[in-house]
């Protein structure tokens, strides 16, 4: 089994260009989304990386603006996290797994978020992606180009709007049913983002 | 059965109102509606340590036309909402419906876009059984209630659910 | 925001009636699963498609399996899901930290403590730290008997829905008693969000001890009597054996983990290639077999099931002492909880500290409670072998008390991918024994 250092030594060899990130114990490779069939293709034939296992597809919508977590270093003396993005962006990560050596190693790709395209991987794992790949397209509204079944798996066929981006309410929305027109809006429970 | 609708109550039906109450409640059969975690327990509860087959409820219809009670097992998505109205509208009167837990009683803890908050806005529920997920004895308390409510039932009430009459539902006026 | 126009007024202007009669109403349900047109083609003119489901009695919870049959054959299986959709990882980001174990205990709902350890090891990935001995030592016990817990629903459902209706009484009895096990622990028969960041909600009981090898002598004795039930009923074997044949490398095409990747041969186990919990201490085996098929899938949920037995076996006999919950301030407060006077737990001594002695731990109980811990900014994916499969938890946090966002990458999820290729050229029967013997459950599928 190659641990983190090794695979993030090996990939570095492979993909000098690339940058891998290792925190807490997790190897994160950052590709652009038209290497994306490249990296995977490599990863699944290689021997050392052997990724046969294709575990997860999953996004995460980082709007635009600025997003700053102030006061931490102070109350926890972690550094204060600060983001500010003119473009946002859905980033779409992927777990391959090795079964054989059993490691494991994460790609992150990001796309914008208002014109999200992301070649699919069902070109180099035809079947593990299928699900996912809709998932991810019903949730964040990002288009796989090259897939072969992309319509929404989690929601109803006709829903508008991709529930887990941030720009989508947790509640509130209005579903005709004929008794009762308003759904009362989700209770939040006004937790303010704080830091301690 | 047209004539008790004319009748008030009590005048010459009663004993056959008892009897024919007393009949239906002792052998309610449920349709199979469980979702989620709700559903476990109720078949927990048609298992062997709390046992529905006491009230004559053992026998899950699978088919609704076969059944009497649907018990809305779970939470209900607004994907499946249109789902749970045909299996009510399928199944033949007297009907009954107990809303078991609270993700079909109101939502429960998942007041957001995917779940109908509360089945009552879909199908009108007879009985209520909180928890998350209820105890099989909370739910038996709840189809014990739902038998006191069948009995206490006079035929005028029952006539009113008949088909090409739906029942009032709370919330039909907009509320 | 609304995501729909405004829809008309409810009651007519003129009259003040509503304006739809009360007959009306169930056809404006417009929400519905509207994709019978966008479906592919009949392959052939004898092809008949056949929807089952999602309310369906031998199906496994609200799945909708679309077939096209020719005759009685499956030419294809189309699994819609989406029925139990809840929206748990998105209602998780309003939440704070702790307050997550509750909603993603009820995705799979079978297996709840595996859904919490999950999420609370990778939340103590990031938080740097690690739950104790004892906790560890509990944790692994609880979801091991879970494991027990979940292959029993398993046998009862999948023997309810292939016709061994006794199966069901069985299964949901043993099950009882592990049930037990867990109320006396967590006070929830299931659903039971014991597992939090750092440790335990609270500690175990006095008899815990007692009460788990109270079981581990009861359980072996009732996998003997389903065995004898089972293992040489012809009804049985015909009716598993050689059905839903999936072999390794189509499994792991499709992504497919869990008793369902080890029955075709491939010993794959989360807990062996990257253990947690300490269970690299313990000495057990993963079940493996050669068939592939749905028989080969019962034989390895027994044979896990006498493993977890095996592995809970060790940890009792070397149980350590010593606190449940990380002893970090800023994360957890104490948990040697006593049952007071009154009947509630507390914590006398430290109810003492908070209230007379300390200001400072007043408030930092109050923020605790009120506003939750805070984890660094970071993204990490922590896995588990749930009953199913690699559960695993892909969670980023942005240095607030709330998670920014959670996935979980769900077992039931990417196995039902496999039930097509599975169920190709089998009849209609044959399904019920395919998706049974996948044993899918629909809340972690929808999450």
């Amino acid at each position: 089994m190659a641990t983190t250092e090794q695979l993030t030594a090996y990939l570095a060899g492979a993909f000098d260009e690339l940058v891998t990130d290792v925190a807490f114990g997790e190897l994160t490779v950052h590709v652009p989304a038209e290497r994306l069939l490249e990296v995977l293709a490599w990863a699944k034939d290689d021997d050392l990386v052997d990724a046969e296992l294709l575990s997860d597809v999953s996004g995460v919508h980082w709007p635009a603006g600025e997003h700053v977590v102030e006061r931490q270093t102070s109350t926890t003396g972690w550094p204060d996290y600060r983001t500010s993005r003119e473009q946002g962006v859905i980033e779409v990560l992927y777990v391959l797994r090795s079964i054989r050596a059993g490691h494991h190693l994460s790609l992150a790709v990001q796309t914008p978020d208002d014109d999200p395209r992301v070649p699919s991987s069902t070109a180099v794992y035809p079947q593990a992606a299928m699900f996912h790949e809709r998932e991810v397209h019903d949730m964040f509204g990002v288009d796989f180009t090259g897939h072969p079944d992309q319509r929404r798996i989690l929601m109803p066929d006709d829903w508008v709007g991709h529930p887990h981006r941030k720009d989508y309410p947790l509640g509130g929305v209005d579903i005709p049913y004929k008794n009762d027109k308003t759904i009362p809006p989700p209770n939040e429970r006004d937790l303010r983002e704080v830091v301690r | 059965m047209g004539l008790e609708d004319k009748l008030p109550s009590g005048l010459l039906l009663t004993n056959m109102e008892r009897f024919v109450n007393y009949a239906r409640s002792a052998s309610l059969w449920p349709a199979t509606f469980g979702l989620a975690c709700c559903a476990i327990e109720m078949m927990t509860s048609g298992g062997a340590r709390y046992d529905l087959g006491r009230f004559g409820m053992e026998v899950f219809r699978a088919s609704p036309r076969q059944a009497d009670l649907m018990i809305v097992a779970g939470r209900v998505s607004n994907k499946m909402a249109p789902i749970l109205r045909r299996i009510y509208d399928q199944m033949s009167d007297p009907k009954w419906v107990l809303s078991m837990g609270v993700c079909a009683t109101s939502g429960g803890m998942f007041n957001n876009y995917a779940l109908v908050q509360g089945v009552d806005k879909v199908v009108p529920v007879d009985m209520y059984v909180p928890g998350c997920p209820p105890r099989p004895e909370m739910l038996i308390d709840g189809i014990l209630k739902l038998h006191e409510k069948i009995q206490g039932q006079t035929f005028a009430e029952q006539a009113s659910g008949m088909p090409g009459q739906r029942p009032q539902l709370p919330l039909a006026q907009g509320v | 925001m609304s995501i729909h126009e405004p829809t008309t007024p409810t009651t007519d202007p003129a009259t003040d009636a509503p304006a739809v009669p009360a007959e009306d109403w169930s056809d404006d349900l417009f929400v519905e699963g509207a994709d019978w047109e966008s479906l592919p083609d009949a392959i052939g003119e004898d092809t008949l498609t056949i929807n089952m489901g999602p309310q369906h009695p031998s199906t496994h919870g609200v799945l909708r399996l679309v077939l096209d049959l020719q005759g009685e054959e499956v030419l294809r299986l189309t699994p819609v899901i989406g029925y139990l959709h809840t929206g748990i990882e998105k209602n998780a980001e309003f939440r704070t930290w702790t307050q997550g174990t509750t909603f993603f205990t009820r995705m799979d709902y079978l297996a709840p403590l595996h859904n919490e350890l999950a999420y609370c090891l990778g939340i103590e990935r990031l938080l740097d730290v690690e739950a104790p001995e004892r906790a560890q030592a509990v944790r692994l016990i609880l979801t091991e008997f879970n494991r027990i817990a979940s292959h029993l629903v398993w046998l009862a459902t999948g023997g309810m829905e292939l016709g061994a209706v006794s199966m069901m009484i069985y299964g949901f009895r043993e099950r009882e008693h592990i049930l037990d096990l867990f109320e006396s622990q967590s006070g929830l028969r299931m659903n039971h969000a014991y597992i939090r960041p750092g440790g335990l909600a609270a500690d175990v009981t006095d008899d815990f001890v007692e009460r788990c090898e109270a079981l581990l002598r009861y359980l072996p004795g009732r996998m003997r009597e389903y065995e004898q039930l089972l293992m040489k009923n012809p009804i049985w074997n015909d009716r598993l054996r050689g059905v839903g044949i999936i072999d390794r490398d189509t499994a792991l095409a499709h992504g497919v983990t869990g008793p369902v990747l080890r029955a075709a041969g491939e010993p794959f186990d989360l807990r062996k290639s990257a253990p947690y919990c300490n269970v690299e201490q313990y000495d057990f085996d993963v079940p493996t077999d050669v068939g592939a098929d749905s028989w080969a899938r019962f034989t390895v949920r027994l044979e896990e099931m006498r493993q977890s037995m095996r592995i809970i076996r060790q940890v009792l006999d070397d149980f350590p002492t010593g606190p449940v919950m990380v002893d970090d301030k800023q994360i957890a407060w104490p948990s040697q909880q006593a049952l007071g006077a009154d009947g509630i737990g507390n914590d006398p001594a430290y109810i003492q500290h908070i209230m007379g002695e300390s200001m400072e731990a007043l408030i930092n109980h109050f923020k605790l409670v009120t506003q939750g811990f805070t984890v660094p900014a970071g993204q990490v994916y922590s896995a588990v072998e749930s009953p199913r499969g690699e559960l695993g938890y892909r969670i980023t946090s942005t240095g607030t008390n709330k998670p920014y966002r959670v996935h979980v990458r769900e077992p039931s999820f990417v196995n039902l991918q496999a039930a097509d290729v599975m169920s190709r050229g089998l009849t209609v029967s044959d399904v019920i024994v395919v998706v049974a013997s996948l044993d899918p459950v629909m809340g972690g599928v929808d999450r």
